[in-house]
């Protein structure tokens, strides 16, 4: 019989980057040599982390798998499996099970614009995506992401997206930044390029946006807090983005990530649907036929 | 961590059962205090040593003038605080009289209506006074479950709460429903579970020790399910009161009558 | 299929077969129930019995297991159990149903180990049974198990005509050389008498027909809170129910504060934690929400077997303290009331 798949693997920790007073990043490589090359994910697949002791936490993939090196994630600490995690140090061990869920389709969006929209920590599952489309670029046709924070403070991955905007030409990317609260830095950038840096909430950068989105040969990927695909949606629905090429990665509580144990189970009677099996990315097609999905 | 953890155990108004489970853990106890610094365990006073303790458990309810002071202090020097047993997380059975005229209760135990102990008038849990970060359930509590959570707490980390019914545990057990079978007068569908559903399991029905699910509970389900049953109102909200009584909802129906 | 015929007085016979198959588990009285139990003789258990109130499931996902050990420096090890051969003997075909859909669910693409491991070193042997008044299993389909057992024995009167449903199920009848016999044209003039007189003996039933349209699409109807009101969401239906499949995943230390193991438990999606998530942000926040939901679950259809996700086996009615009747509430649903 295959293997067990309730039996984590065995990861060590390489490296930390505490990212906000709340979140790391964390460097993963498997103990094992096998079983690092077995372990092929695509973008916005998602792990279960172990910490020994305490339990397990369904986390998203960080990077892409374009990008050699260690596995990465960034983990908010939010309870108890989380906020463990965080008392780790370099060299200490975790638990890995994985990759699951379905990922996002780059194949079917190759030679289509794409328009990535992130929300706080919707970066940490988005970024799989961007660094896939930059190590890809030639495959895609416009790239543009916009980014939503509440905060310089738990802005992700900041120097990056900082960069993106100073030097758009660097990656290709059309790169615009919201944010709320007042920040010298950001305040600063946004002075320097007005065009692609707004005071807000990540919907206000539409309008920015707006000259180079052509619905018509665009797929949307949208990743951030349940709240925020609302509004997201609604901007997308109201420039004709087809149903069926809007992405967005759904969270719900996940124990098993292997469609097993019914804590993801979604949707009614004639539209049940695991998100840790048939998601955690879905269409807004299926948002359509899904109830309860956003 | 620097050192061993600093740890307290406290006792408020109660019958101190809760620090006695702990120490019938006989064949255990050593192994538990071996691996903290034992700050303070005190059945029954207010003689409060100085020094911050990392995990303050304390059991009882907030019933006199002594007890409050006592349990503000404790918070201000811990930095966990886990409410032990029912008395501690629901106000325990004297709770119950919750509602009664204070006077009338001092009259008819110690004969007079002057309030001899600094008498607050009401039991109330722990929660209702100071920030709690834990509460264990139980009159008394169990003991695996206090075990495992003074483990996770050494660790650093919260325990998982069970939130589920007594219910569950007649099921994963396989014990035959005394409502389903007998038409008892069973609460463990409203009470957390977490004994093994103990009572069921003997044959008696769940009294609800280990107090309501909070915000969860249907006590006005409860009810009509004990009435279908043949039970009388009053009677049926009396059972719930013993352990249930600062349950916000039953409160309710109490107050309607 | 194959089919044998075995005359009730050498039933000891099949029952000895089994024994040296395996451990036998058969319905037993306890209290006004049955629970499946391990027996060693034909006076302990019965196979005309109404319901077991724990389904057959139990054999195969564990209401409580630990499922590994862990060490807080090395890690994981799968907690591995002496594997044992288990015959179910009288299953109804209901469960039998309900067993080929948690098969499907626990043995798809990423089999469980546990629960497969279990299943394997099991033989299912089913029985016939007449419906009481909580049985609706033919409206859904599952009054009739076509596959999913290793033996099923019809109870024609003085014989049982037996399916045989496979390699492990053929090996019992080869032992049984000169105790089964061919069945004749008057046995299966029996069988069909027999299967007559029970499809005109259930006494309830449900349109099963359009059922997930129509509790999806009255999902806002206000009949459902008319039930909710009453539910005291204990879970009990959904344990009781032999589709349910929900487990909660919890790890813990030993004192020693270096050993430690994860388990798992069933679980219900009428408690609090089953849909919340950190932060406390709950998916399905009320009783009124999880009461839909577990209907809506019920009421939907299993991909594989392209069956109901309920069998009509009736437990989560007979066994709700608050009397809350899965087909009355259905029914009202479908405007019947
Ligand atoms: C597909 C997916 C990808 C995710 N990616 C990330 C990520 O990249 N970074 C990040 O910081 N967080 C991510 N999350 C959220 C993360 O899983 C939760 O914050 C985490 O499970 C909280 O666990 P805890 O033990 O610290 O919290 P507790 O509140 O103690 O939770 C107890 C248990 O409940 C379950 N649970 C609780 N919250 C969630 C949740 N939001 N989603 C799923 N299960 C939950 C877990 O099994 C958890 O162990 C993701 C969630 C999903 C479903
Ligand atoms: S006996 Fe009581 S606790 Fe057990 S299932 Fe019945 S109602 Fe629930
Ligand atoms: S929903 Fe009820 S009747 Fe249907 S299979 Fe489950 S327990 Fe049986
Ligand atoms: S979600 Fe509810 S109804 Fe569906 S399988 Fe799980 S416990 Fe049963
Ligand atoms: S058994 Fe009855 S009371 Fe309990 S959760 Fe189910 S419907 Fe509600
Ligand atoms: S997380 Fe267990 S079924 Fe999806």
């Amino acid at each position: 019989m295959a293997e067990n798949p309730c039996l984590p693997k065995l990861a060590r920790i390489v490296d930390i980057v505490e990212m906000t007073p709340i979140e790391k990043l964390f460097r993963l490589e498997f103990v094992d040599e096998e079983d690092a090359k077995a372990f092929n994910f695509k973008p916005g697949q998602f792990v279960e982390v172990s910490v020994f002791g305490v339990g397990e936490a369904p986390i998203s993939i960080c990077k892409s798998p374009t990008r050699p090196g260690p596995l990465e994630i960034l983990v908010r600490r939010v309870g108890r499996v989380t906020n463990a995690l965080h008392r780790l140090k370099p060299g200490d061990l975790v638990g890995l099970r994985g990759p699951y869920g379905n990922g996002f389709p780059m194949e079917r969006m190759k030679g289509f614009d794409i328009l990535l929209v992130a929300g706080g920590l919707g970066m940490a599952p988005l970024r799989s995506v961007l660094q896939y489309a930059i190590d890809r670029r030639d495959e895609y046709g416009e790239a543009i992401l916009l980014y939503g924070v509440r905060s310089y403070q738990e802005a992700l991955f900041k120097e990056r997206v900082i960069e993106l905007i100073e030097k758009p030409e660097a990656a290709r990317f059309k790169t615009f930044l919201a944010y709320e609260r007042d920040d010298p830095v950001f305040d600063k950038l946004r002075e320097k390029h007005p065009e692609n840096v707004r005071k807000g909430v990540v919907t206000v950068l539409f309008e920015c946006a707006d000259p180079y989105i052509k619905p018509e040969k665009m797929c949307a990927v949208i990743c951030g807090p349940p709240i925020m695909y609302r509004f997201v949606l609604k901007e997308l629905v109201k420039r004709n983005f087809k149903p069926d090429r809007i992405y967005m990665t759904l969270e719900r509580r996940m124990k098993c990530g292997i469609g097993k144990c019914g804590h993801c189970v979604v949707g009614g009677a004639t539209s049940i649907k695991y998100v840790c099996k048939d998601g955690p990315v879905f269409t807004y097609s299926d948002v359509l036929s899904t109830r309860g999905l956003v | 961590m620097a050192g061993k953890v600093r740890v307290g155990f406290y006792s408020l108004t109660g019958c101190a059962g809760d620090l006695l489970s702990i120490l019938n853990i006989e064949d255990r106890l050593l192994e538990i205090f071996e691996k903290v610094e034992l700050v303070e365990f005190v059945m029954a006073s207010s003689n409060v040593k100085p020094g911050g303790v990392d995990i303050a458990f304390v059991e009882g309810s907030v019933t006199t003038e002594k007890d409050l002071k006592a349990l503000k202090e404790i918070r201000a020097k811990c930095d966990r605080l886990v409410a032990l047993g029912d008395c501690a997380v629901w106000g325990g059975v004297q709770a119950s009289l919750t509602g009664l005229d204070p006077r009338e209760l001092m009259k008819s135990v110690y004969g007079t209506e002057q309030n001899l102990y600094g008498f607050l008038g009401e039991h109330k849990p722990l929660s209702e006074v100071v920030k709690v970060d834990l509460e264990l359930p139980g009159c008394p509590i169990e003991q695996e479950e206090f075990i495992k959570a003074f483990v996770s707490l050494l660790r650093g980390d919260l325990p998982e709460v069970k939130d589920y019914p007594v219910c569950i545990e007649c099921k994963i057990r396989e014990v035959p429903c005394l409502v389903v079978e007998k038409g008892e007068a069973c609460l463990g569908p409203i009470t957390v579970g977490g004994c093994k559903a103990r009572c069921p399991y003997h044959g008696v029905p769940c009294i609800g020790c280990r107090g309501p699910i909070k915000d969860e509970a249907n006590v006005a389900g409860e009810l009509l399910m004990l009435m279908e049953k043949g039970w009388k109102p009053l009677d049926a909200i009396n059972r719930m009161k013993l352990f249930a009584a600062r349950y916000k909802d039953l409160a309710k129906l109490v107050g309607r009558g | 299929m194959r089919i044998v015929k075995l005359p009730k007085e050498r039933f000891s016979e099949l029952f000895e077969a089994l024994k040296s198959w395996g451990e036998v588990h058969a319905p037993v009285k306890v209290g006004r129930f049955y629970s499946f139990k391990r027996v060693e003789s034909l006076g302990e258990f019965t196979l005309s019995y109404t319901r077991t109130m724990i389904p057959p499931k139990k054999y195969f996902v564990k209401p409580f297991e630990d499922i590994l050990k862990v060490h807080v420096e090395k890690g994981y090890e799968p907690i591995v159990e002496e594997s044992k051969r288990i015959v179910l003997l009288g299953v109804h075909a209901c469960d039998i149903n309900a067993l080929r859909i948690l098969d499907g669910v626990y043995m798809d693409e990423i089999p469980d180990h546990y629960y497969a491991s279990r299943r394997s070193n099991s033989m299912i042997v089913g029985v016939s049974c007449e419906p009481d008044e909580y049985c609706f299993c033919k409206s859904v389909g599952a009054d009739y198990a076509w596959t999913g057992f290793d033996l099923f024995l019809h109870d024609i009167g003085d014989s049982y005509l037996i399916r045989v449903g496979g390699s492990k199920g053929e090996s019992i009848v080869a032992e049984l050389t000169g105790v089964v016999e061919e069945p004749t044209s008057i046995d299966y003039v029996k069988l069909r008498d027999y299967e007559l007189k029970r499809s005109r003996m259930f006494r309830r039933s449900l349109n099963a027909s359009y059922l997930p349209e129509v509790v999806d699409s009255l999902y806002g109807s206000e009949l459902w809170a008319k039930y909710s009101d009453k539910c005291l969401g204990c879970g009990s239906c959904n344990l009781v129910c032999p589709t349910c499949r929900c487990y909660d995943v919890t790890e813990s230390l030993d004192l020693n504060m270096v050993e430690g193991v994860r388990s798992r438990r069933w679980d219900s999606c009428f408690l609090r934690s089953h849909a919340l998530v950190a932060g406390g942000l709950n998916f399905r926040p009320t009783r009124l929400d999880r009461f839909k939901h577990r209907y809506n679950c019920k009421s939907s259809i299993d991909q594989r077997t392209g069956m109901l996700f309920c069998v009509g086996c009736g437990r989560c009615t007979v066994f709700c303290p608050a009397g809350i009747d899965h087909l009355e509430v259905l029914n009202s649903i479908w405007g019947l009331r």
